[in-house]
Formats: structure tokens, sequence, C-alpha cells
């Protein structure tokens, strides 16, 4: 029989990739509309959880006020964010530029340097040190499901995402701005030219997935308790990689390479050690890139 | 020994035949024409001749060896070059450095070379830049980048690139695409100056006029068939030629 | 064109004048080590910069993990160093040859991925050489780092004193850039420009683009590699945080901020990247929010750089290009 043991290790692991699924979701939302990577999504996450910390210290509300208001400033950022440092550098609309690679390479770099300007700007604001949130608030109560423990955390989590993925599907199939969204990803151009507002969209998409960001960073500070200026780096990374895996603009199939990827990385921590479990996400990302360019779920490839 | 030989040439995308049991080929010295309706495959040909895409069966030979299989830049290291029918050139480099990448790929330099090598190899390819630039009359442009040419020059740009490697077979990929009347005619006859001079000339085009005007030959296809390979004046009253462009008025 | 060719050895000289006589003899006026030690980093941040210049701005190869070669570089010198008791002439090159040799084994499966794909595949790369740093502690003592006492040695004599230590620092460097210099301008550097403008394209010109780019992805390699051993000895510690992704970021800021594709501005973003925190020292800790506002001012409001590759390239052939000999004909745009 299964050795109890090794199933914690799997719910650590699958709790770990909920948390990557939350956060590969905004970015692949924003890779699937803009063809650009936000390498400043890290630290909406970073930003959202520290939003909590203020909001928590100062009024103290509910767990559901601070989740709200969290998400409230993720949309917040989304808006700043792509305003400061993409919509600069969508100079003419046509389709070659909407699609460059100088748009693509500039908006990178103008996302990383927001990033750093950003997480550096929290260092100096509050140290590079832990940050504890307070007790109450935290998400750790155990609970015993036969011989494996999980808490209160893994299942809000895992909760949150299901309703923030099944939402943003509904969103996206059901309702005139997913509409729009969908049109703008598959041919900005040819949007524009049926009427879309391309900017609006856009700007919108960026607000949802920072919503998804921020609110990832909340949920995850309450669950381990503390919080930390570069605690959004590898996260990132971890959702860049998912999307890759993923095929780069598909979000179902991000949200399983995320999965997947929280799952190996617990066996990882498990057979190895947790120093290396960083190398099992970067070894699927270069293997990803080299053996399947299409990423792993290639083939029924959707755009968004 | 013809200088290129297409053999049965056929190339399939999934269930499409895109070029479909094509034969024919290019002496030494000559200027052919390939023409055909849009989608007869003129483009899928020359790409499978200068190696962007792989043959699906048959053999293509140049100068007597085997190039299909090869990748593009060894076959144009072999003395074929060619132009791209959407024109590309280097937009961000200046004219003279856009036509020594034609030379350089035709005569290498390495890194080692590069830092430390004598004069004579630079020389040699400066050399063959200016060659090239004053042949095609853009050596007064030189320091300007591409970007900023007009249309029209940076064709002729495109076609320097190409010459600097001194080429035995020079195709050029729908080369009056975008030109009005007076500078097709021109171009026409700069084409015919380089065929004068014994440069091998393929090209394709969908200006009839262009291509029956200068050709010595012309091979036409339809539907990824070859349905014609004669002098201009035969294909132009062949039957399956009149039918193939019906509609196209020619 | 004589008027040129009795000017091209003026700017190279004025520049080794600035570096091996003005430079030293001004720091050795204030006497003080810290001096020399920011002198130090200006230059090895200045070969790191025009390293990856050649990848990013000449070959348009997006590199996301230039520091972590040269965190191989370092590593390598500071363990020969003080592990196997082979000092500096042995852990210069060495430090150089080790990082390119990683870089090769890299380069071999990544160099077909095309943009963003291989930016993405080149931090990933740097996070794996970092956490490899940081975790192999029988080799490289982890997060502790490697001291290095031994300092340099050259055929016997012991190079003491910041002020002998920064003309070692600054030869290397300088012959380095030089190469780098040889590289990017030249008929060789054309053809990486090509594969930056258009591969395809490059290809059709008779360029072996893959194998061009994993050359030069090799060759940057080599220079962060020593670039590492210049910083194990000078400041006699390597730790992995030294060879993190902020550092690769700051390099790439360095090409960004100074221009892409121009070799002149990759030294100015260097020295500037370097020196800003140092004036801005009284304000805090600043430097690396600086890093990212320098970084994104330069991008938004200078897209093309502080020296932009175009005028870079005809300040090179103005001044430069002409030392290596008369032009044959009164045409020479050409290098030589």
């Amino acid at each position: 029989m299964f050795d109890p043991y090794y199933l914690q290790q799997l719910a650590i692991g699958l709790s770990q990739g909920v948390i990557y699924a939350l956060m590969a979701i905004g970015f692949t939302l924003i890779f699937g509309v803009l063809n650009v990577v936000n390498f400043a999504h890290g630290e909406v996450y970073t930003v959202g959880a520290f939003a909590g910390l203020l909001l928590i210290t100062a009024f103290a509300p509910p767990f559901l006020v601070v989740l709200f208001v969290v998400l409230a400033v993720g949309a917040a950022l989304g808006f700043g964010l792509e305003r400061i440092a993409f919509k600069p550098f969508r100079r003419f609309s046509d389709e070659a530029s909407l699609k460059s690679r100088a748009m693509r390479e500039s908006t990178l770099m103008s996302s990383l340097a927001v990033s750093i300007v950003a997480r550096e700007g929290l260092e100096i604001a509050f140290g590079s040190q832990m940050q504890t949130l307070p007790f109450e608030y935290l998400i750790n109560k155990p609970i015993a499901i036969g011989p494996v423990t999980i808490v209160t955390g893994d299942v809000i989590i895992f909760v949150v995402a299901a309703l923030m993925l099944g939402g943003l599907q509904y969103l996206l199939t059901k309702t005139r701005v997913g509409l729009s969204i969908r049109a703008v990803s598959a041919n900005p151009l040819g949007a524009k030219y049926v009427g879309i507002d391309t900017d609006r969209t856009i700007v919108t998409t960026f607000a949802i997935g920072s919503m998804m960001g921020a609110g990832a960073g909340i949920l995850v500070g309450l669950y381990y308790g503390a919080i930390f200026p570069a605690m959004g780096f590898v996260p990132g990374i971890k959702a860049f990689v998912a999307m890759v895996m993923g095929g780069l603009s598909s979000i179902p199939g991000a949200v399983i390479c995320a999965l997947l990827l929280g799952l190996s990385e617990g066996l990882a921590t498990t057979f190895i050690s947790s120093n290396w479990a960083d190398m099992v996400a970067y070894g699927f990302l270069i293997v990803t890139l080299i053996f399947f360019p299409q990423g792993l779920f290639g083939a029924g490839r959707e755009r968004v | 020994m013809s200088l290129l030989e297409i053999e049965n040439v056929t190339r399939r995308f999934g269930g499409l035949v895109a070029v479909d049991d094509v034969t024919t080929r290019v002496e030494a010295g000559e200027l052919v024409g390939l023409i055909g309706p849009n989608g007869a495959g003129k483009t899928t040909l020359f790409n499978l001749i200068s190696g962007f895409t792989a043959l699906t069966s048959g053999a293509v030979r140049f100068k007597g060896a085997a190039i299909d299989g090869s990748k593009p830049h060894v076959i144009a290291a072999r003395g074929m070059s060619r132009t791209f029918q959407n024109l590309r050139v280097f937009p961000n480099m200046s004219v003279f450095d856009n036509v020594s990448v034609g030379s350089v790929g035709a005569m290498g330099q390495s890194a080692f070379a590069a830092v430390f090598g004598r004069r004579g190899r630079s020389d040699a390819i400066s050399a063959r830049t200016w060659e090239a630039l004053e042949r095609v009359g853009l050596a007064e442009q030189s320091e300007e980048l591409a970007a900023n040419l007009s249309y029209g020059k940076r064709k002729y740009l495109e076609i320097a690139r190409a010459l600097a490697m001194r080429p035995d077979l020079l195709i050029l990929d729908e080369p009056a695409a975008g030109l009005n009347d007076s500078e097709t005619a021109e171009l026409a006859r700069f084409i015919r100056t380089l065929n004068d001079d014994g440069l091998a000339v393929m090209l394709v085009e969908h200006d009839m006029n262009l291509v029956m005007g200068i050709c010595s030959r012309v091979v036409v296809l339809a539907s990824g068939r070859k349905i014609a390979d004669a002098e201009p004046a035969v294909v132009r009253a062949d039957p399956a030629v009149l039918e193939a462009y019906l509609g196209v008025d020619e | 064109m004589s008027e040129i060719t009795r000017k091209g050895w003026v700017v190279p000289v004025l520049l080794l004048v600035l570096v091996f006589a003005v430079a030293p003899f001004t720091l050795a006026q204030f006497g003080k080590g810290y001096f020399f030690q920011v002198a130090n980093l200006v230059l090895i941040f200045s070969l790191l910069a025009v390293s990856l210049h050649l990848v990013t701005g000449v070959a348009g190869l997006l590199h996301l993990g230039h520091a972590a070669f040269y965190g191989i570089g370092a590593y390598v010198a500071a363990l020969m160093g003080t592990d196997l008791k082979l000092g500096f002439l042995w852990g210069l090159p060495a430090a150089g040859l080790v990082a390119a040799l990683f870089a090769l084994v890299v380069a071999l499966p990544t160099m077909r991925l095309v943009s963003i794909y291989f930016a993405v595949a080149t931090l990933a790369i740097g996070q794996m050489i970092n956490t490899v740093l940081l975790n192999w502690v029988a080799v490289t003592k982890g997060p502790n780092g490697v001291m290095l006492f031994s300092g340099i040695k050259l055929f016997g004599f012991a190079v003491k004193g910041p002020l002998a230590v920064y003309f070692v620092v600054a030869v290397v460097v300088v012959a380095s850039i030089w190469v780098l210099h040889r590289l990017s301008h030249s008929y060789y550097g054309n053809a990486l420009r090509s594969l930056r403008e258009d591969d395809q394209c490059a290809d059709a010109m008779g360029i072996d683009t893959v194998r061009l780019k994993i050359e030069v992805f090799t060759l940057s390699a080599f220079f962060a590699g020593l670039a590492g051993a210049l910083w194990a000895y000078t400041t006699g510690y390597v730790s992995p945080g030294d060879f993190n992704f902020s550092n690769s970021i700051l390099i790439l800021a360095m090409v960004v901020v100074g221009g892409l594709g121009s070799l002149p501005g990759a030294i100015v973003g260097a020295v500037l990247l370097i020196l800003l925190p140092e004036v801005l020292r009284g304000l805090g800790d600043l430097r690396n929010v600086m890093v990212g506002l320098v970084m994104f001012v330069s991008i938004l409001f200078l897209p093309k750089g502080l020296f932009g590759e175009v005028s870079a390239l005809a300040f090179v052939r103005r001044n430069l290009g002409v030392k290596w000999g008369a032009a044959p004909s009164e045409r020479e745009v050409g290098w030589r």
C-alpha cells in the first residue's frame, strides 16, 4: 500500500500547482490577447499580497472583504501597468507593428523595468525580510482526510481557483467583453475594423489578468503566513513555464501544466530535496521548448 | 549537363499537391520565366529549389550535384542566389552593409579572421560589395539605411545583395510586384543586361509582358502541374495556357 | 580621405590614455581602495555589457541569463585558486573556456528557438546554473560562497596594491573589448546583424545561421567568463547572489540604455549604471530602483539608446575604422 507520507506530499504538490495555475491564468490571458510577455505579473502578485497586509493591519476587515479589496487593487494595478508599460509601445495600430518583434521585445523590457522598480520600491518601503500576517487571518487550520492532512487554505485556494477559471470561461465564451477579448486575440486589426475598441479590450484583459494575480498573492500570503518583496519572482517564472508548456495561449493547457508542475515539484521535494525542486520547472521548460515547441497541448490549440 | 535540373519534383501540403511532378531545367546563361495563375505553385517551386521547403519526391540537381535536402545556405553558397516575393532587405542596416552580407555569405569570414585576419579578405569583400552596388546604381546611397530607401530602390538593393554572391543562377521571385509600368520596363532592361553578361536568371512573374518580353523560354504552371515549357511565342499561342489564364486577359 | 587616415589613431589613443593614465592617476590622488574597486567594477561590467551587446545588440538574441556565465567564470577562477592552487594565469583562461563550453552545450539545442522562446530558455538556463551554484554545496560551498585570498600573481610576482590590480583588470578588459570590437565591427559583424534583421533571408545569402548563433553565444560567454575571473580576483569573494537574474537584467539594461547594437553605447550604459548608484549612495539604497527607472525611461524616450547603433557605427567607421590600414580606393564605407 501507499505510504500516507507520499499522499501527503502529493497533496502539498497539488496545492502548490493550484497556486501556479492561478498565476498562469492571468499570465496566459494577457499573452493570448497581446502576444506579449508581461514580466511584471509576479510583482502584481506581490503587490496584491502587500495590499492585503496593509488592509489587514489597518482595518482588520473580514476575510472576504480583504479578498475583494485585493482583487480591486489588482484590477487597478493591471490598468496602470498596461498604461505605463504597454500602451506607449503600441504606437501604430497596424497588424505588422501589433505583432512585431520590436513591440514584443520593447514591452518585455518595459514590463521588466516596471517589475524591478516595483520590487525594489517595496524593498525600500518594507525591507527585504519576511513580513508576517496576523495569525487569525491565516488559512492553515488543519483538516484530516483519512491519512492525509490538508489545511483550510488548500480548500480555499482550490475553490477560488476553480471559481476564477469557471468565471473566466464564462466571461470569455458567454459575454460581450469575452467576445471582444477573443476577437482581439485572434486578430487585433480585424477586431478594430469591425468596431471593437481594441484599446479598451486590452486594458480590460490586463485588469482581469492582474486581478487573478493579486488574488493569488494574498491567498498565498495567508496560506504561508509570510510575505516579502521578492515573493513574486519564482511563482512568476513558474507561471511562465506553465504557459509555455501549455502551448502559450491555451488557458486550460496552462492550468493543467501548472498542476503538473506543482505535483512534480512536490515529488522532487520528496525524493531529492526542496533546494533542487526549482530545477524541475526549468528542466521542464527547456525540454518542452526543445521537444514540444508548440507546447504539450499544442495540437488542440485554441487562442485564449 | 544543365545548370539546374528539376526532375519529377512534387510537394504535398497535407492533401494539397502544391507542386505536382514538375520536370524542367535551366541552362547556363539562360533567362527562364516561370508563370502561372495565382496558387499555381510558382513560389513553392522556388522554395523547393532554394532549399526553403523540403521535397516530397523528385530530385533537384545544381551544377550536376544533388541539392535537394540541402539547407538554403549550402545551396546559396554553391552559387544560387534568390530574392523574395515580399521584399526582404535588412531594414536597420545601411545599403552597403546589406549588400556586404551577400559578399560575406559567398566568401565567408570566420570570427578568428574578423579579429586577427589580414586585410586581404576584408578588402575583397568590400570590393565585391562595391561592384554589386555600382551594378544596380546604388553606390551613391551606400550609407543610407535600407529602411529609408524608396520601394523601387529596395528592389534593386535586394538584387544587389544577391549579385554580391556572384551567383551562377539568380532566381527572382516576382521582382516587378508593386512597380509601375515604367519601373517594370526599366527592371526588365536591367535583368536583360544581367543575362547579357552571361548570368543565368530564372524569374517568377505575374506580369506576362515582362516575362514574354525578355525571357528566352517560359515555363507555365497551373495547379502545380507544368502545362507548357517553350519559347514565348509558342507559349502565347498554346491553348492550354490560354485556358489556364482564362479571365486573366493577357 | 587622407584627413580621415591621419585622424584614425586619435580616438583609440585618447581612450587608452584615459584608461591607463588619467583614470588611475586621478584615483590614486584620492588614495582610497574603494575608488579603485568602483573603477574595477566599471571595467568588469563594461566587458560584460560589450559581450552581451554582441549577442543581444548585434545578433539580436535576447539573452536573459548572461550573469550565469559570468558566475561560472567567477567560480571556476575562485575554485581553481583555492582548491587547486592554480593562480590567476591559469584561472583567467580557464574561466573563459569553461563558461564558453557551458554556453556551447546549452546553445546546441536551444539556438533553433526563435525570439521570445529563446529569451525564456536563456532565463531558465540562467536560473538553473544559479540553482546549481546555490545548492551544490560540496563544490561551490553553497550560499556561503568562496573566499579567494591568494590575490593575483603574474609569473611569480605578486600584484599588490589597488593600482597594480587595476592595471591588470584594465589590460584584460581593454584587450577583450578590442577583440569584441573587431568582431562586431567587421563583415563578420554584418553577418551577425543580418541574423537580427531577418535570419531566413540571411540563410538565403549563404550564411549558416544556426552555426553563427551558436558561435556568437559561445564567444560572448567566453568573455563573460573572463569578467567573472576578474571579479573573483578583485573582490576576493564570490557568492551565488552576485550572478542571479537581477544581474543578468542589470547587464541587459546597460546594453539597452546605451543602445542596442552599439558597442560604445554598451560601455556608456555600463559606466552610467555602475557610477550612478555610487554617486547617489547618499540617497540610500536606491541602486536597483535606479536601474529599473533608467531602463524604463530610456526604452520609452530613447528607444535607440544614448548612443544609437547608427551613430555608433558612423563614429567607429570615422574614428577607428581606418586604423588597420588605408583605403584601397576612394570608397571606404566598409570595415577593415
